[in-house]
């Protein structure tokens, strides 16, 4: 049975490459927009070659890329030279029919090609364009070249990251990447919300710095309003006492604990098996626990590293106590709450099989399923498909093809053994160095996707 | 009146705290109307702060101030039958109700999507709770901190030797309040389209698990599990934060920083960087594997230039030989930043008995239909304005509801 969606029959045009942008488009996928992305036979989106996947010295390896796939399924893809008038050509072709165009490039590079904005709205005069990057489309930061690792700290969010005394930290992952993706989002819908009832569509200015900065805003007023900078905390609270991150049983595995007040925290004392610290006057107010928080820190790590970091979960919860375990890689896809909930659906992939790849939008509905509804393309697999919609025949797409201006095939200046020779270690490495904790051949077995 | 992106949207909002109310400012600065529905004794980020000189008032709580703004508030308790009529109500006139209470206190109050759709069929019922309405954990309790637990992100960040670290900020409060607005979004796209209210569930896990990068896909597709080595991506080193002379920068070297076999002629944009092409040769500068896990020895050959350079200096050299990196700035860094006034990155409202405070502006401007950021409400302070104007109760009605502590 097919659900209608809230998207159905929404096109967009897809220019955004590795992480905001395709995560943004991820999602108006999920909800039913024919997104088709583009990319150039000369500059392949950088996620089809991320090494530490298993397209490493393969065959077509940029079909294989987990960082790809897990952020395009559900897209259709053409690939095209927009370096060449040709291909420029077919891009307006291609808007002129679209509702929404999304990219990621730096600002100039849009308007270098002739493709702005303004440009656009000539030919599809309500278009709706979002531009995501790093800095914004104005203002004087707005030429810097930006990755998702630099754009965490530039936001101010590292200045209130790391441990207690330690330096600033980054994020293990470059989280502002999706968050500013998801935000582009909402902005889109926004825009198709306003275009419904009126007719006009509208620019959208996203930059990743100004989208994340609300996370800083206690920060922000705390420095205004007492001139105090935010020390970092750790993993500890300005509001509850006890919080943190607690040793647990095995190798490397933790829980998280935060008690909002007193009688959280009598309920967690009674959980461990000692009521007793509720009235010990270094415990018994939020005031003395954060006093002796190192103190009460030791005697809960007393219980928890005892425990399994799931049995301290279950235990604590069902005391009515936040915690929660802290979960790797492996142990989300197999979590029994992510699985019933299907945070991940199982895409069935050419080249790879079946793959599970997660929701981008985690919001359920009733009435429609957000989820990816196909495997992400391969390159340029849409190039004929989506030629012949706007109305190109057999003719004109073979000249196409013949003058390089649609592609199937990257052009690599490097042989990609080059790229993986000078950009990986071999994963024993990684194992000893204990950047990875394991390589576990028959996962595919364990996952239920083995072929 | 002017048309604003979301005229016309009427939105009751009963949630509390950061990612409930994050979802309606986003809809209430786009000019929705939305009417926040605080317990009788306020929403408790009145009761967090930050407090202009410290001193507690729940009317010039900075959290509360930065949430909500562009919304009216009215006090009521849906806890207790007579608020839940009221409440009921105000649903049959409006187009979305966000709560933010996970589903065994909903059921409790009888304002569960399935008590609600019969006499509401058109309501989108936004919920965001912990874990989601259903599942194994729908009934446990969270906040920002299980959230990023949850997600791998926090596994994965801090050092090799020492606990996983939290991200500063609550940010699995904001991913899931974006999250919920999206959800919002397509819930009223749907019934524009599709016709029928229906429920937007949001897990705070699984939104900030969505934002996972890489970590699950390395073992659904390779079988590799990864873990925390100084918060640095598998991919790339460094990529990380490095002390200079007057604070920190994330020294980047993006696609072409180092040495490239295709140009071996060339002195690399990071050798000039540091002022030293013999740099190159450096297996240090030709291997990232080598970076990777000699990262020691690699700062120890940088340290010489960071040390004596400022943020500026680094940045400004960097960024005009191609090096993505980027400044690390503090709170007080920020709100004098020549290039987010030049964007107007700021909003500025007024704060009860202190003046002005800055807060966070539109996270995207649109060309059209801008947002804008009216302040935030006092508690209560549409009490009157809602019950006597556009629910049609009596003076004398106000005064029961009052005494009973239900407004």
């Amino acid at each position: 049975m097919s659900q209608p969606l809230p998207l159905e029959g929404v096109r967009v045009i897809d220019l955004a490459q590795v992480f905001a942008g395709p995560a943004c488009t991820r999602i108006l996928a999920d909800l039913g927009a024919d997104v088709v992305r583009f990319e150039s036979p000369n500059r392949l989106d950088v996620t089809r070659n991320l090494i530490i996947t298993d397209n490493d010295g393969l065959d077509h390896f940029w079909h294989r890329a987990s960082y790809f796939v897990i952020r395009n399924a559900g897209k259709r893809e053409m690939v095209i030279d927009l370096a060449k008038e040709e291909g420029r050509d077919v891009f307006r072709k291609l808007v002129a029919g679209a509702d929404v165009v999304v990219e990621s490039f730096t600002p100039r590079v849009m308007e270098n090609f002739g493709l702005g904005y303004n440009a656009l709205r000539q030919v599809k005069p309500d278009l709706i364009m979002c531009s995501l990057s790093g800095y914004g489309q104005y203002g004087a930061m707005r030429d810097f070249g930006a990755y998702g690792m630099g754009l965490e700290p530039a936001s101010g969010i590292s200045s209130i990251t790391g441990y207690r005394g330690g330096p600033p930290i980054r994020s293990g992952l470059s989280f502002t990447d999706p968050f500013s993706g998801f935000v582009g989002a909402g902005a889109i819908l926004t825009a198709l919300h306003y275009r419904r009832r009126t007719g006009k569509g509208q620019y959208i200015d996203l930059s990743e710095q100004e989208a994340a900065m609300p996370i800083m805003a206690a920060a922000l007023l705390d420095c205004q309003m007492n001139g105090r900078l935010k020390e970092r905390l750790g993993d500890r609270s300005e509001w509850a006492a006890p919080q943190g991150c607690y040793r647990c049983a095995g190798d490397d595995r933790w829980a998280v604990i935060s008690c909002s007040d007193d009688a959280e925290f009598e309920r967690t004392a009674r959980a461990m098996g000692h009521p007793e610290w509720a009235d010990d006057a270094r415990f018994s107010t939020v005031l003395a626990r954060r006093e002796h928080h190192d103190e009460l820190d030791a005697l809960i790590t007393e219980w928890t590293s005892q425990r399994d970091h799931y049995d301290v979960f279950h235990a604590l919860q069902a005391a009515g106590v936040k915690s929660a375990p802290v979960l790797d890689g492996k142990e989300v896809l197999f979590d029994p709450h992510f699985r019933a909930r299907h945070h991940f659906d199982v895409v069935d992939q050419p080249l790879l099989g079946k793959r599970p790849v997660q929701r981008h939008l985690a919001a359920k509905f009733t009435r429609f399923e957000a989820k990816a509804r196909r495997p992400a393309p391969l390159l340029g697999e849409h190039n004929d498909e989506v030629l012949r919609e706007i109305g190109y025949g057999d003719g004109e797409i073979a000249r196409l093809k013949e003058d390089g201006v649609i592609a199937e095939k990257p052009n690599l200046p490097v042989p990609p053994q080059l790229v993986s020779m000078a950009l990986k270690l071999p994963y024993d490495r990684y194992i000893e160095h204990r950047i990875l904790q394991a390589l576990e051949p028959d996962y595919r077995e364990q996952l239920g996707i083995a072929e | 009146m002017t048309d604003r992106a979301m005229s016309g949207v009427r939105v009751v909002d009963c949630s509390q705290g950061i990612a409930g109310p994050y979802a309606t400012k986003l809809l209430a600065d786009a000019g929705a109307g939305v009417l926040k529905v605080e317990p009788p004794q306020g929403d408790y980020t009145r009761r967090l702060g930050p407090f202009p000189g410290d001193r507690p008032d729940p009317e010039a709580s900075g959290l509360y101030l930065h949430l909500n703004t562009s919304k009216r508030s009215m006090t009521l308790d849906v806890s207790v039958p007579s608020g839940q009529v009221v409440l009921k109500k105000l649903l049959a006139k409006s187009d979305v109700f966000v709560c933010g209470e996970r589903t065994s206190t909903l059921r409790a109050w009888g304002l569960t999507y399935d008590d609600l759709k019969s006499d509401f069929p058109d309501l989108v019922v936004a919920q965001v709770s912990p874990f989601g309405a259903t599942g194994p954990y729908a009934d446990y309790d969270g906040n920002s901190l299980t959230a990023m637990a949850m997600s791998t992100i926090m596994y994965n960040t801090g050092e090799p030797d020492r606990e996983p670290l939290v991200t500063g900020g609550e940010p699995g409060e904001y991913i899931a309040g974006v999250q919920l607005w999206i959800g919002i979004l397509a819930a009223l796209e749907n019934r524009a389209r599709n016709g029928g209210g229906d429920h937007v569930d949001v897990s705070m896990a699984e939104a900030a698990a969505a934002a996972d990068e890489y970590n699950a896909a390395m073992y659904g597709f390779q079988g590799a599990i990864r873990r925390r080595y100084y918060s640095r991506h598998i991919f790339g080193y460094p990529n990380d934060i490095m002390a200079c002379a007057d604070g920190h920068v994330v020294v980047i070297p993006g696609a072409g920083g180092f040495p490239s076999p295709l140009q071996p002629d060339t002195v690399s944009p990071m050798a000039l960087l540091f002022e030293n092409p013999d740099l190159d040769k450096d297996p240090l500068f030709q291997q990232m594997g080598e970076r990777m896990v000699r990262w020691r020895d690699f700062e120890a050959l940088v340290a010489p230039y960071l040390s004596t350079h400022s943020a500026i200096e680094i940045v400004m050299t960097a960024q005009a030989l191609r090096l993505p990196f980027a400044y690390v700035p503090t709170a007080a860094d920020l709100l004098v930043d020549e290039h987010l006034a030049e964007r107007a990155s700021f909003a500025h409202v007024a704060v009860p008995g202190d003046g002005e405070a800055t807060v966070p502006g539109a996270p995207f401007k649109m060309s059209e239909t801008p947002l804008r950021i009216e302040p935030a409400p006092r508690r209560g302070e549409a009490n009157a304005d809602v019950l006597l104007n556009e629910l049609g109760y009596e003076k004398p009605d106000l005064t029961v509801l009052s005494d009973q502590g239900v407004i």
